[in-house]
């Protein structure tokens, strides 16, 4: 089984109910300042809600000197192992698309990892600009 | 697979796992200060001592660091007993006198029933409980830019011959990984300085934020392939060019649409 995240620009209203559901689910507080997905504006009423790709050939796993960056095979998520991570921040600093992330509060990298398999932003997105499918 | 008692209840592990893994497994937690899953195990802090034995053994026992000791078929583990407690107050004890100004040493100790060591405090103390975290994380880093020096007493963290290590690259890794915290670095006006060296930090190009030094980002372009361009802007300013391209490709097949 395998599974894709999907991110459809075209639908997303900028209600930013991902951003919200994001924090609570990993931090437990409503803040939006420490969600993993952060939905853009890039012109009037357009938005991207911008988060990790989980890439194929990724950057941050590709920079990180202490493997602390796997992919799950189940989940497709690349995630990050909080026990191996050092909190060197290369992965930050390396990501072409700026999707591994410093977790200001408690001074640590955060990334996404999908929920381990049901991310809580798709279940949550009201117009289906997120969706995590099974593909094959 | 090997089968174990620990604590009383029988578990399975992997042959040659180390015990400390399979003892956390359990829930049970036994304080380590040098263990971490980046580097090497070295047993070099002592408090993750365990009680082994063995049927055969006729009650000889021994105390062993879990953290280096390979699970073994048939092997008794016992985490807390009232000889190993003792044996780990007196170590905290002993590092409370040389880390007077580490919280974490001083929480560990107060949770050990001790309020203050009762050794005398090494005034010139420099907090470090000599766990060697920082050189074991500098070498699975490929860098190994600093080691111990000099020997006995006078041993101490730092780079070859006392001096500011030539080889480091200022990644801050080190001083992240010290369970003590007494790695100093700072950073002021886009410059890093740690280990009596300075590095350049790389300013975003768009709004001048700071996350690494360029002899780090040199490395990883050396190291790991990652190309040169990955590291001109900060992750702020990525996102903000990753919406703003994919946005422009959702108009342009709007566009196409209508």
């Amino acid at each position: 089984m395998m599974f894709r995240y999907t991110v459809n620009p075209a639908l997303c209203t900028g209600c930013r109910t991902c951003e919200l559901a994001c924090a609570f689910t990993h931090t437990q507080e409503q803040k939006p300042g420490r969600s993993r997905i952060y939905p853009i504006a890039y012109g009037p009423d357009r938005f991207v809600p911008v988060t990790c790709l989980q890439c194929d050939d990724a950057a941050c796993v590709k920079s990180c000197l202490f493997d602390a960056l796997k992919r799950n095979e189940t989940t497709g998520a690349i995630e990050l192992d909080k026990d191996r991570c050092v909190n060197c921040r290369a992965c930050v600093a390396a990501c072409p698309f700026g999707c591994a992330l410093i977790d200001d509060v408690h001074d640590e990298v955060v990334k996404c990892d999908l929920c381990g398999g049901s991310p809580a932003c798709a279940r949550f997105c009201p117009t289906k600009a997120l969706v995590y499918k099974r593909i094959a | 697979m090997v089968q174990m008692t620990i604590n009383g209840k029988v578990v399975k592990a992997t042959e040659g796992e180390m015990l400390l893994a399979v003892i956390r497994r359990q829930g049970i937690d036994v304080p380590a200060l040098c263990d971490h899953a980046a580097v090497e195990p070295c047993g070099s802090c002592r408090m993750c001592l365990v009680e082994i034995t063995r049927e055969d053994w006729n009650g000889w026992k021994k105390y062993v660091t879990s953290c280096l000791y390979p699970s073994e078929d048939g092997l008794i583990v016992t985490t807390h007993t009232p000889e190993l407690q003792e044996i780990r107050r007196n170590i905290l004890d002993l590092y409370m006198a040389r880390c007077p100004g580490s919280e974490l040493i001083q929480k560990m100790g107060e949770e050990y029933g001790l309020t203050r060591t009762s050794f005398k405090t090494i005034p010139e103390g420099d907090n470090c409980i000599m766990c060697y975290a920082c050189t074991r994380i500098c070498e699975v880093l490929g860098r190994s830019a600093i080691s111990a020096v000099r020997r006995g007493h006078a041993k101490v963290i730092s780079g070859p011959f006392g001096d500011p290590p030539p080889d480091c690259i200022g990644c801050l890794s080190c001083a992240h990984i010290c369970p003590t915290d007494v790695i100093e670095w700072h950073d002021q006006d886009g410059v890093r300085g740690i280990w009596g060296r300075t590095f350049d930090l790389i300013a975003c190009q768009q709004c001048g934020k700071t996350i690494i030094t360029r002899d780090f980002a040199e490395y990883l372009k050396e190291k790991r392939q990652i190309p040169a361009d990955y590291f001109d802007i900060c992750d702020d300013c990525k996102r903000v060019e990753l919406a703003r391209k994919m946005g422009g490709l959702v108009d342009q097949a709007k566009e196409v649409a209508s």
